[in-house]
């Protein structure tokens, strides 16, 4: 069984995590969220995937390789070209894509599947397949429901009684939905389908290709298989996403490392007396992170490999990202950092740079520079007028 | 810098202006506001202009705080963006200063303690 991940598009929607690495490789506890995709596609049968790529593509093409480790074969369809020492993103659209790799080779010689590299799911991708072939269906989509407060975010699908589709909306207004079923990015195609789209130029699966096959009457099908859908769309989805994961909720994802203590999951190589730490679970800290004593971690919490946590710090439902040093003036409540962005729960980004605050987040890696004038005022300050007692001055 | 005052009953609004306060003005904005504090106890900040704030602006708006209360006054803050509100929360200054929503709860709240 054949299959193709998704995986050029920016993630506009998910910055700032997006600014350093492709969407695809969003961390879910220290995994990919596209090698859980692909771990999903071998349990259950497929061994040669093909991969589009454009934007920050060597990330995702160095990690996965040739896909041996996962117990599959993977090659990747690159979108852009490289000029003047660096790699051009020319992304050709979802359909484009898979007319890209069809001309190149005709690697779609059957059924396949079609998936989004940014999703998290548990669907039954066998039962989806006899679904299709029970209807003979030129095309099979996997659909779900949404509160119709949302659809404007999805692709809203009508199908009769049947099951057989007869109309795509692309995100329409709340008032002209027409249903509440939307279209999760999974399919199964036939070869056939890859006559309809045309040949170089951008074309897209939901926005042309659907629709253009629904007006020619092709046997197109939704099938509504219960499962967990985890669309990675936006930055808060993503805090939403990470949080379930350390309460154990989503399917299929195991914590990684040791469990020291209920709830607690440890890397290797930590430095942390748990018993000097105010530790609420669950929590995750990744290997080689040091939690200094008399810091708090409220949970879920998710620390990066290679975090400093300094004593006084205050991390409660949050997510911090690998090599970052939390000071002990910092109060994390509902936050992400990652890369230089502290990002809260709602989305509102504070640029650490810009604020210029690495006396209170810094990367772990820089030597800590001694506090200035200004700051060891402000500090001094802050701690009288909070009533505590310098821990670091 | 000018400064947007405005007295009512006992306590005075000050209208931070702007939409950062930041290395760059940090210290002409403790230079105007210095009046401001030498003559009035009840002074509110309405951030709600402000889209940005550095560490040097922390720091003015700490410093400000400081020097009313040396002398028996307070300050309170309103109107803060999301933005802003989410830096005074890492770095725990929602614990020390009184924050309100409205500039009419901020007033209120001084009317309250009188």
């Amino acid at each position: 069984m054949k299959a193709i991940i998704l995986a050029a598009g920016k993630g506009t929607r998910v910055r700032p995590l997006t600014y350093t690495m492709p969407k695809p490789m969003i961390p879910i506890i220290n995994k990919p969220v596209m090698e859980i995709l692909v771990e999903h596609l071998a349990r259950h049968g497929v061994r040669e995937i093909m991969v589009n790529t454009s934007y920050l593509a060597p990330a995702i093409e160095n990690y996965f390789r040739d896909g041996a480790r996962f117990g599959v074969q993977m090659a990747y369809s690159f979108e852009g070209r490289w000029e003047d020492g660096r790699l051009i993103d020319e992304p050709v659209g979802s359909a484009g894509a898979i007319k890209k790799i069809q001309e190149h080779s005709g690697f779609f010689d059957e059924t396949f599947f079609v998936l989004c590299g940014d999703a998290l799911i548990d669907l039954n991708l066998t039962e989806l397949l006899h679904v299709h072939r029970r209807k003979r269906a030129l095309v099979t989509i996997a659909l779900t429901e949404v509160p119709r407060s949302e659809v404007s975010s999805y692709g809203v699908v009508v199908t009769d009684d049947d099951g057989r589709i007869l109309e795509f909306q692309e995100k329409p207004p709340v008032e002209e939905a027409r249903s509440t079923t939307v279209n999760t990015g999974i399919y199964v195609f036939e070869p056939e389908v890859i006559d309809g789209i045309p040949s170089g130029v951008e074309y897209d699966i939901g926005g042309e290709l659907f629709p253009a096959l629904t007006a020619t009457g092709a046997a197109m099908y939704g099938a509504k298989i219960p499962f967990q859908w985890l669309d990675i769309g936006k930055i808060t989805d993503y805090y939403r996403v990470i949080q379930m994961a350390l309460r154990g909720e989503v399917h299929g994802l195991a914590m990684p490392g040791t469990q020291v203590t209920e709830g607690v999951w440890m890397g290797l190589n930590v430095r942390a007396d748990l018993n000097r730490c105010h530790i609420v679970p669950p929590i995750y800290i990744g290997g080689s992170a040091t939690l200094e004593p008399g810091c708090t971690l409220i949970g879920p919490s998710f620390i990066g490999p290679g975090c400093v946590i300094e004593s006084g710090a205050h991390i409660e439902k949050s997510i911090v990202f690998d090599y970052t040093r939390i000071g002990s003036a910092a109060h994390l409540c509902e936050m992400m950092v990652c890369g230089g962005y502290c990002v809260d729960a709602s989305g509102t980004v504070i640029d650490l740079a810009r604020t210029d605050i690495d006396w209170v987040i810094a990367d772990a890696r820089t030597p800590k520079k001694p506090l200035s004038e200004e700051q060891r005022q402000f500090l001094t300050m802050l701690e009288q007028w909070s009533g505590r007692i310098p821990a670091q001055l | 810098m000018e400064l947007n005052v405005e007295q009512i009953g006992d306590v005075t609004v000050v209208v931070l202006p702007g939409e950062s306060l930041d290395a760059s003005n940090a210290a002409e904005f403790k230079q105007a506001i210095a009046t401001v504090l030498e003559k009035h106890a009840k002074v509110v900040f309405d951030m709600s202009q402000l889209r940005f704030v550095d560490s040097s602006g922390l720091g003015a708006i700490l410093s400000c705080l400081r020097q009313l209360n040396a002398r028996g006054g307070d300050l309170k803050l309103c109107g803060m963006t999301k933005p802003v509100r989410a830096l005074f929360e890492l770095v725990r200054m929602h614990r020390i200063f009184d924050i309100y929503n409205t500039r009419d709860e901020a007033i209120g709240a001084f009317q309250l303690a009188a």
